[in-house]
């Protein structure tokens, strides 16, 4: 009988146990996790989690009893220390050796840090632990500066202003996520954190932190200094690639894979955050971060395994709340083709799209989940759109998917 | 509950005014309700995603698949649970048309 060994403790790998059961695998399956704790989302920890408006069973990927119920063996708080792809055998933290007939990679990314950015106040958010950390933190009156004004730093501020705290964010663009999202979702993110009372530094950098006795000072790279209570290092992430690399499995900034999902060693997958994946609508390699896209990796990896194969064509999606906004996005937004922006900068309500030879290829919306349902199915389908009709607000997305016009027959297509 | 004071239906709206393939939310009795028709058949379920709570009826309906406009959760209104995620379920509510042709549903 097949054994399949999952390496990781996100919704990947947990994705790829659900698919393999409900299609019908009936070998082993061994989910191996670094994390003491089952399989869980990653989004709440800098949101609703982080705010204590959620409790961990909420965001497990699979209630704990799904395991025991599907034959999925749970290894957890437990390293794969080694990889040999050629016994196709990994040996793991506990001292076991573990055999496997196909092995799915699903190790994430960790938090990056900085040199001379450690101890007591500072924080990372990456992990369950990090998060539950930070929210014993968020004391209404503190200070809590954030280096790095990307999602997590966005976010984190949001849940901490809400808490009360005095919060600070260094970003050393111009504008958070503008490089990202553009410069309209830029001012539009700078504004709404202002009229809650967060600072935005852009265009300044901490250059060095000393402890003091009551929390920590700052060095800014102007020479000024900012006392704060906890800081947070919101700079990005590092794949969690070493032990692939180790192996001698082709590693670039992830694990590389074909659009299937596989690496460069036989029967070794890779899923999640850490795969950059030949992705055929791109045109090359793409890794993402997006808790959507690692679901259906794992999904995708999970018919794969039992011979489906068919390429992963899926469109990026990803989301952000902060307050009561939510950004969406959807495809390419990496600055391909012209930009064209829909809806109402000043209201805060607008969508930018890329296009790209008249057709759609990516958006990102702030508040306009109806852009972003219509625009999902259009950019599914063959079409031909102009960036005048993309802009017209009263011209109807929906009119582009075929047998447009009749409500009726669009709603049933 | 039990309790037949608990079991009361609602008149809601005319089933000619729902038209297939379509949704509607309605308020029953300070609660949103979900009232969807698919192919003749009308489905109610609680206004919000099981997710997050966001309202349904912002989602798109395409056949049997009802999408949250949230983060993209998706349902079968026929029976109401997840396709993906496929570990939740909306919460449904009685449903019926009346002889008259008016929906009436019991939020029990």
């Amino acid at each position: 009988m097949s054994r399949f060994v999952l390496v990781g403790g996100g919704v990947a790998t947990a994705a790829t146990a659900t698919g393999l059961r409900e299609e019908g695998f009936d070998g082993g399956i061994v989910l191996v996790a670094a994390e003491p704790h089952l399989p869980y989302e990653r989004p709440p920890l800098s949101k609703e989690y982080l705010a204590g408006t959620v409790d961990r069973p909420s965001f497990r990927a699979n209630p704990e009893a799904w395991y025991a119920d599907h034959d999925v063996e749970l290894v957890l708080g437990t390293r794969v220390d080694e990889l040999v792809p050629a016994e196709h055998r990994v040996r793991l933290s506990d001292g076991r050796s573990l055999g496997y007939d196909a092995l799915v990679l699903g190790t994430g990314v960790r938090a990056r840090t900085l040199d001379g950015f450690s101890g007591e106040r500072v924080h990372a958010l990456r992990t369950l632990a990090d998060s539950e950390r930070l929210r014993g933190r968020l004391t209404a009156g503190r200070h809590l500066v954030i280096l790095g004004g990307g999602f997590i730093g966005c976010e984190v501020a949001a849940v901490a202003a809400g808490r009360g705290v005095r919060v600070t964010v260094f970003e050393p663009e111009p504008l958070p996520l503008g490089r990202v999202l553009g410069a309209e979702f830029g001012r539009a993110v700078v504004d709404i954190h202002a009229e809650q009372g967060v600072e935005f530094r852009t265009g300044q950098v901490v250059t060095a932190m000393t402890e003091t006795s009551s929390g920590l000072a700052l060095t800014t790279r102007d020479g000024g200094v900012v006392e704060c209570d906890e800081l947070l290092v919101g700079v990005g992430s590092v794949p969690n690639a070493e032990l692939a690399a180790a192996a001698g499995l082709e590693v670039d900034r992830g694990i590389l894979t074909d659009e299937f999902g596989r690496t460069s060693a036989p029967d070794v997958h890779a899923i999640g955050d850490v795969a950059v994946r030949h992705h055929p609508e791109h045109g090359g390699p793409v890794r993402v971060e997006h808790h959507d896209t690692a679901v259906k990796h794992g999904r995708h990896t999970a018919r794969v395994l039992l011979g489906h194969a068919e390429p992963f064509t899926e469109q990026h999606f990803f989301w952000s709340s902060q307050y009561d906004h939510m950004i969406q996005s959807l495809g390419r937004i990496d600055g391909e083709g012209e930009t064209v922006i829909r809806g109402s900068v000043e209201d805060r309500s607008f969508t930018r799209f890329s296009l790209v030879d008249g057709r759609i290829a990516g958006m990102v919306a702030l508040d306009r989940p109806r852009d972003l349902l219509a625009t999902r199915k259009v950019m599914a389908v063959p079409h031909r759109v102009t960036a005048d009709q993309l802009a017209d607000d009263d011209f109807p997305l929906k009119s582009l998917l075929p047998k447009a016009g009749a409500r009726r027959s669009e709603a049933r297509r | 509950m039990g309790d037949t004071a608990t079991q009361q239906w609602h008149a809601v709206m005319a089933a000619d005014d729902l038209w297939e393939g379509e949704m509607e939310a309605v308020d029953v009795e300070g609660t949103s309700v979900l009232l969807v028709n698919h192919d003749g058949d009308v489905f109610a379920y609680k206004n919000r995603c099981p997710h997050q709570e966001w309202p349904l009826n912002d989602g798109d309906l395409d056949e049997k698949e009802l999408t949250c406009a949230n983060h993209l959760w998706v349902f079968d209104v026929t029976t109401g649970k997840g396709l993906n995620p496929a570990n939740c379920a909306l919460i449904g509510y009685q449903c019926r048309v009346d002889d008259d042709g008016t929906i009436l549903v019991n939020l029990g």
